[in-house]
């Protein structure tokens, strides 16, 4: 489990995990700039995090040039938003989407109301 | 226990109920550490062995179980021994928000597009077209539609669509 390496991070990669996280998503570009680190331990850092599974990271065209997407993980999004007041999506576990479904209407109604 | 994370959030609880139903929660909820046989589960929970089954099927239909099977060399017998995959969850989870969010701009598309009547005492909603075709009364009780709003509605879906948008990265321009 992720809880168990995190407890192994660098001080560096420790601030660059944060960084991930609280961007919710940074190019590798912009990544070593913000961690003051230069390009080459920035993408140290990025491989180690994304070896151990921490981040995401994907091939990018940023600002003209090639560069990666790093997200944080499956594991650090915010599941609350399937939640609409007490009601869990009511796509899941059904194959298709039918956005017509009563489920799907009282789940809406849910969302309005809860405002 | 394994998986004590996991099971706390209250949205992965919800998640799993609706998986498996209420009779195969006491399976999903209490996960055990490496391989357990369903017959094992069934005694340790006091649950019927049909129940068990199904919620173990059901977990690995959702990439949250899997399975090897052993053949006993005397009795011919096979032996499923299960292994609980909740590392999984979250991707689903993130599968389950892209499909919330393909739902809700589809159903946003379509509540812009129509106009809609509503009759205040059966609570129905009917489209314009429809409701002209009743001559705007309701075709249960014979109240008279009106038209209704569906910009909180909308509001609150847009609210929900940027959410998701940010949070999965999504790009509104691809």
């Amino acid at each position: 489990m992720s809880a168990e390496s995190e407890l192994d991070l660098s001080e560096d990669e420790r601030r660059g995990l944060e960084l991930v996280r609280e961007s919710g998503g940074i190019h590798q570009s912009d990544f070593w700039k913000e961690l003051d680190v230069s390009s080459r331990k920035g993408s140290r850092i990025v491989d180690s995090l994304a070896e151990q599974d921490l981040i995401n990271r994907n091939e990018a065209v940023y600002e003209g040039h090639n560069t990666y997407l790093l997200t944080p993980t499956a594991k650090d999004l915010d599941f609350s938003l399937l939640m609409a007041g007490d009601m869990l999506s009511p796509f899941v576990g059904d194959e298709e989407v039918n956005m017509h479904s009563d489920q799907f209407t009282q789940w809406l109604m849910n969302l309005a109301y809860e405002e | 226990m394994a998986f004590e994370e996991y099971l706390e959030d209250p949205v992965i609880q919800k998640y799993l109920h609706e998986l498996v139903g209420p009779k195969g929660m006491p399976v999903a909820a209490a996960p055990p550490e490496g391989e357990v046989t369903d017959e094992e589960l069934a005694e340790e929970l006091g649950l019927e062995l049909n129940d068990v089954r199904r919620a173990l099927f059901i977990l690995y239909e959702n990439d949250l179980a899997s399975y090897r099977r052993l053949r006993d060399e005397d009795s011919g017998w096979l032996t499923y021994l299960w292994t609980f995959e909740y590392d999984n969850i979250p991707e689903q989870l993130e599968g389950e928000m892209y499909e919330l969010y393909e739902g809700l701009t589809d159903r946003r598309e379509y509540e812009l597009d129509h106009q809609f009547y509503l009759c205040e005492a059966c609570g129905i909603r009917f489209e314009f077209e429809e409701a002209m075709d009743f001559d705007f009364e309701c075709p249960d009780c014979g109240s008279q539609l009106e038209s209704m709003e569906n910009t909180a509605l909308v509001d609150a879906m847009d609210d929900r669509i940027d959410a998701l948008v940010d949070e999965l990265n999504i790009d509104v321009n691809a």
